[in-house]
């Protein structure tokens, strides 16, 4: 229980750049936040309050992935991207922001990812709904076309060799940032639950599907909904591949102090305990998970 | 400058910005939010005689300018909390008042007679009104069984005892006064209001626990309304002032109706940096008060009857 939020988080008030749909009811939202960009690493996330100055409802922060940073004229970073759907009053007070607008935020809050695997092997993203967004910035890391902190540090030691995103969601139109992805050099296959688009199904049978034909990767790591999580940790732990995956869960504060974004994980006993996602979390290796997890579990 | 010690009983404290249990973590959580060392206090996260686990989540459910939460007392016990949390808790610079549960009266006493034995403590808060947990909810709304726990507690523990109330009673005024009997230092006002958010489609309540403790400045109101009660009806019994305290503003209505320190509770998750800023803004709200202590501001609201 000794853990906490990363020592440089910092909570600012700060700018909204850009705030544009880039898919439906989906937003890439551009803060300028020069202190947070050069701390925050891939994986990591912000805390953004949505509460209008002098108001008190909606009233807490809510949590967002790293989508990516941005460098400044002087190539340090400047500002972060954030890429959110709308799904609550939270979402939605934030779609109506416009540039100039100013938001509280705090952060750089959680563990983010590790290095990716020694072998230089390949590496397979699986995402499902919105849970596509920490795996822009972890794919430029791992493919060592970007760095991040201050000054932009790139990984230094081997690189995966490819990276690719299977991307799951409802209907074509939710799918947001593809162009991103495949700009950054991460190949994208698509599933939809209704067929418009990619394979008509669930996105762990493409991963599924890869597997039998012998394409292999030496990394997996997920983000999504708890029931394909837990459906990849299965995969991973039959494959015997490497599986990283990063956990959403309802938090109040996300910075370890409201102890609201509990999951079952096992420990070194055998055991199992409630782990704060903010703070020990949000990226956990998928084995050491208590699967299933969400609500109702 | 405006003087801004308070004392509550036994306890002093430099000024009267306090931070609420549960809402603070083990305080490691908050350092690099709030200079814990500015701070009237800082009281950590509540912990029982054994471990528990707490509730399966959802825990936590917003609501109209509040959050309802069962938690359900999430902690490693007070062997850990000795071992592992006092150690960082005596260095952080501020008075340090620990929460304590008990599933029964006993069990309060015998967790009281063991912080007694720990140096460094300011203050043990007796937490007689966690709405999540089984034992503890009907110890809190019985004045006999609020007195006798608070008396046990003061003749086994050396240090300072805060007795928190339930607002989830007819009369807190009365269990104030049981408190106070009984030789309580001052009593916190307020803790939860018992409350339910429902999901009409799937017919089901949202949080996992079914029911759960309300907070937030939805119900400062309630909080304001229980503190001047009690101020009025208790002479002489130091209130701590909680309930959806925001802003200096906040801090300062509780002041005025009777609280003489105040606890920043559920608006920290909202904005972490809010306590250490409190602690800065405050002497030139009472200086725009016309006061140049904060005792000659505290209890002063008149009724618009008198």
């Amino acid at each position: 229980m000794q853990a906490v939020a990363p020592e440089c988080a910092r909570q600012r008030s700060v700018e909204v750049i850009e705030n544009v749909r880039i898919a439906r009811d989906t937003y890439r939202m551009r803060l300028l936040a020069p202190e947070i960009a050069r701390a925050i690493r891939p994986g990591q996330f912000l805390m953004i309050r949505p509460t209008r100055p002098g108001t008190t409802d909606p009233f807490f922060g809510r949590p967002f992935a790293l989508y990516d940073t941005i460098l400044g004229a002087s190539g340090k970073p400047e500002a972060v991207d954030l890429v959110y759907l709308v799904i609550g009053r939270g979402t939605a007070s934030l779609a109506d922001r416009m540039a100039g607008d100013r938001l509280e935020v705090w952060g750089p809050l959680g563990n983010g990812f590790g290095p990716p695997p020694e072998d230089g092997g390949p590496v397979t993203f699986v995402a499902g709904g919105i849970g596509q967004t920490p795996f822009l910035a972890l794919g430029r890391w791992w493919l060592g076309s970007r760095g991040y902190g201050d000054p932009p540090e790139h990984w230094s030691g081997a690189r995966a060799g490819s990276a690719e995103l299977l991307y799951g969601v409802r209907t074509a139109e939710l799918a947001a940032g593809v162009e991103d992805f495949r700009e950054a050099g991460i190949a994208v296959t698509l599933a939809t639950d209704d067929g418009s688009a990619g394979h008509h199904g669930f996105v762990t049978e493409v991963l599924e599907d890869r597997l039998r034909k012998g394409r292999r990767p030496a990394k997996l790591v997920g983000c999504g909904p708890p029931a394909m999580l837990g459906a990849l940790a299965r995969i991973a732990e039959r494959e015997g591949i490497p599986c990283d995956v990063s956990l959403e869960n309802q938090m109040a504060c996300g910075f370890g102090a409201c102890f609201s974004c509990v999951v079952p994980m096992r420990q070194a006993d055998g055991s199992v305990d409630l782990r704060r996602v903010c703070v020990e979390g949000p990226i956990v290796p998928a084995a050491e998970v208590a699967w299933p997890i969400g609500d109702g579990h | 400058m405006v003087a801004m010690r308070v004392r509550l009983g036994r306890l002093e404290l430099e000024n009267p910005v306090l931070v609420a249990s549960g809402t603070f973590g083990y305080v490691r959580e908050m350092a690099g939010f709030v200079p814990l060392a500015r701070l009237g206090g800082v009281i950590p996260k509540t912990v029982t005689a054994k471990p528990r686990a707490g509730n399966p989540t959802p825990r936590t459910v917003e609501t109209a300018s509040g959050l309802l939460n069962a938690i359900g007392l999430d902690n490693d016990g007070i062997e850990h909390f000795r071992a592992h949390h006092l150690p960082y808790l005596r260095s952080v610079g501020t008075k340090v008042i620990a929460n304590i549960a008990g599933e029964d009266e006993d069990q309060f006493v015998r967790m009281a007679a063991d912080l007694g034995e720990e140096p460094g403590l300011a203050a043990v808060e007796l937490n007689l009104s966690c709405p999540n947990v089984s034992h503890g909810l009907d110890l809190g709304v019985d004045p006999a069984a609020v007195g006798r726990v608070v008396s046990r507690c003061r003749q086994e523990c050396p240090h300072p005892i805060i007795a928190k109330l339930t607002p989830n009673v007819t009369s807190v005024a009365t269990v104030a006064k049981a408190a106070h009997e009984a030789g309580a230092d001052a009593v916190s006002l307020i803790n939860t209001v018992v409350g339910l958010v429902v999901d009409w489609r799937r017919r089901r309540p949202i949080l996992a626990n079914d029911i759960g403790g309300l907070s937030g400045p939805a119900i400062k109101p309630i909080a304001l309304r229980m503190v001047w009660q009690v101020h009025r009806a208790v002479p002489g019994l130091p209130i701590i002032g909680i309930g959806g305290i925001c802003s200096s503003d906040d801090a300062m209505e509780f002041l005025v109706a009777g609280a003489s320190a105040i606890q920043v509770g559920t608006a920290t998750f909202a904005d972490p940096t809010l306590a250490g800023r409190m602690v800065d803004e405050l002497p030139a709200k009472l200086a725009e008060a016309g006061v140049s202590d904060v005792n000659a501001f505290i209890g002063t609201l008149r009724s618009n009857k008198d």
